[in-house]
């Protein structure tokens, strides 16, 4: 990290903050609430599949199961919603870890298809869950509904209760800076764990496994960590996500909101420090203009996938990074900078 | 070898290779000291870098006992043997190619020497010293922050070494490590190498330089079809019979015995 992405970083976070202020319309603020949302997932998912080079897909898996743990404790066990989010994130850090432990012996594109596999079954359980299967009479005999809401979804769980301490007209921003919090932590941790010495590992698995480990990097260790890592904060969004709309369905582990991450993912720039929060957001906009037309969106975004990947494989990031390098070349940029850092260097010798 | 008698530091027993019906690694023994510096060489397919695969963990043997410092590590995983103090480097210039040269050489210092339980986040200042020392040893200094996917064949080299060094190695395996240089670029890598073993690492290296392996090794043992063929000084190889039919040739074993010769007059 250098000090301009510190600079970027209190520069967005002030825009980030001010932005309900600035009189947009409230389905923006609703927009850009889900934007951190899905960038908070994001970022853990370039930790698994950018800094250390897992094809893990199972990100999703692990958002739907913090939200699902959340929404049914909630549910049955009558938990206000925020007592649940550190359960959600733990239990989604065991599930990462069993998720993790299965893909161990596995690398590349056979990580991919069993991460799917699982976010797929997943997705099958949940539907399938009707009224009064073998299932539900055992959990449910008297009332024989549907555990997990099935293909419906499940609702009444509770919400993050903004709305009681807001009112009705400001819950919404409650929520807003909620979410904005939540992606903040993340963005700081992945940012501290990419440089930690934990990163250095993850790095190193990933650019060089045979060498990683003739140098004393243990596969298992540091396979089990990331996975283990990058999942709270993931199952928490998912909680989070849960609360906000005071829903849940298999949605959340369907293919077309896996389409719409990965494109974030790709978008933004794998593995890069940018990456996550410029892939949100550029698809989060350019998701406005999809919307209209429903079945094409799937089609779209896989065709924006495949041209990053033919034409910009380090992403919007990495594009604008070698940009910058180029820049730097040009003698007349050179000097300009010199010179600012002149100015700097005397501005802060100089005595006040 | 005077320490002939202690323990040595490693010792292979009746290692055996297979790779289905063939045979990698045949029957071979090998006992190393501290302070050696043994050359391996032998036609391509000898069963060389198999060899190294095996002790280092990375293709475990088939049948053999393999110890380090009276310990068997047959059995352990490549990074708990590089804690036990095995490096290496590889033939094919291996390199964590985003990384710059300075990280390269900090994965090697930061993760080498044991890494037992949640590592700290940061990175303390004996690791900091090691890679800088490394990095002097190699001759990388000014190199460091360069990014190893865009240095040149030597310096990736160089910077595999590196990063073997920085484990701080008892016995370091160094693989074919001037294949591809030009003549200048290995005697700079000698220089290297003898360096390191004035450090006092001991050394086992595979080459096909002939004259990087002469000059290097204290000793020098030839397999062919993975199996040792001689072991033994460097005067014996070139008058030893198989050795020239199997590998050198009788010209490259005349021009070799002149080297060494002229080099000896030059020495003495």
């Amino acid at each position: 990290m250098k000090t301009r992405d510190y600079i970027l970083f209190a520069i967005l976070l002030a825009v980030a903050a001010a932005f309900p202020f600035m009189g947009v319309p409230r389905y923006i603020i609703a927009s850009a609430l889900l934007l951190f949302c899905y960038a908070t997932v994001v970022s853990q998912w370039n930790l698994v599949f950018g800094v250390a080079g897992i094809f893990s897909l199972a990100q999703l898996a692990i958002f739907a199961f913090g939200a699902y743990t959340s929404a049914l404790m909630g549910r049955y066990l009558d938990w206000s919603l925020w007592p649940t989010f550190p359960v959600a994130g733990a239990a989604g850090v065991v599930f990462s870890i069993f998720i993790g432990l299965a893909c161990l012996r596995m690398r590349g594109i056979y990580v991919a298809l069993l991460t799917l596999a699982i976010s797929q079954t997943m997705f099958v359980l949940i539907q399938t869950d009707s009224d009064c299967s073998a299932l539900n009479k055992v959990i449910n005999p008297a009332t024989c509904v549907s555990f997990t809401g099935g293909a419906q979804g499940l609702g009444d769980f509770g919400t993050f209760g903004w709305r009681e301490v807001l009112g009705g007209r400001n819950w919404m921003m409650g929520d807003y800076y909620t979410m904005l919090g939540l992606l903040i932590v993340a963005l700081v941790f992945t940012a501290a764990m990419t440089q930690s010495r934990i990163g250095l590992a993850f790095k190193a698995l990933r650019d060089n496994e045979e060498l990683a480990t003739s140098r004393g990097v243990s596969v298992f260790k540091y396979q089990l960590i990331v996975f283990a890592a990058s999942a709270f904060l993931t199952s928490m969004a998912g909680a989070f996500y849960a609360a906000h709309f005071g829903s849940v369905g298999s949605n959340l582990v369907g293919f077309a909101l896996l389409l719409f991450l990965i494109s974030m993912l790709v978008v933004g720039g794998i593995g890069r420090l940018w990456g996550p929060l410029l892939g949100a957001g550029l698809l989060m906009v350019a998701d406005e203009f999809f919307k209209e037309f429903s079945d094409l969106r799937n089609i779209g975004l896989g065709v924006v996938v495949l041209l990053f990947m033919i034409f910009l494989p380090e992403g919007v990031a990495g594009a604008i990074e070698s940009v910058c390098k180029r820049l730097q070349r040009i003698p007349l940029v050179q000097r300009i900078e010199q010179q600012l850092a002149e100015r700097l260097r005397r501005r802060s010798a100089a005595p006040d | 070898m005077v320490s002939g008698e202690s323990t040595p530091l490693l010792a292979c027993r009746n290692i055996f290779k297979y790779f289905g019906a063939l045979v990698a690694v045949n029957d071979f023994d090998l006992d190393v000291h501290v302070g050696d510096v043994v050359g391996i060489g032998g036609p391509n397919g000898a069963g060389k870098t198999t060899f190294l695969d095996v002790i280092s963990g990375i293709n475990p043997a088939t049948s053999g006992e393999i110890k380090l410092q009276g310990r068997d590590i047959s059995k352990l995983r490549p990074d708990l043997i590089c804690h036990r103090g095995m490096a290496r480097t590889f033939q094919l210039n291996a390199g964590f190619d985003s990384l710059t040269i300075r990280e390269n050489v900090l994965i090697g210092s930061a993760f080498g020497l044991g890494d037992r339980g949640v590592p700290a986040v940061t990175f303390s200042r004996a690791m900091r010293e090691r890679v800088d020392r490394a990095l002097e040893l190699c001759r990388l200094t000014e190199r460091a922050d360069a990014v190893a996917r865009d240095v040149p064949v030597l310096e990736r080299k160089l910077l595999m070494l590196a990063s073997a060094v920085a484990t701080e190695p008892k016995l370091l395996l160094v693989d074919e490590p001037v294949g591809g240089l030009n003549p200048h670029e290995v005697d700079d890598v000698m220089e290297i190498v003898d360096g390191l073993a004035a450090e006092g690492m001991t050394i086992i290296l595979i080459e096909h330089v002939m004259r990087f392996l002469l000059q290097i090794s204290s000793r020098v043992v030839i397999m062919h079809h993975g199996e040792k063929i001689y072991e033994g000084d460097t005067e014996g190889l070139l008058s030893d019979r198989r050795v020239v039919e199997v590998y050198l040739g009788e010209g490259t074993a005349d021009r070799l015995q002149h080297m060494l010769a002229d080099r000896a007059g030059a020495n003495g």
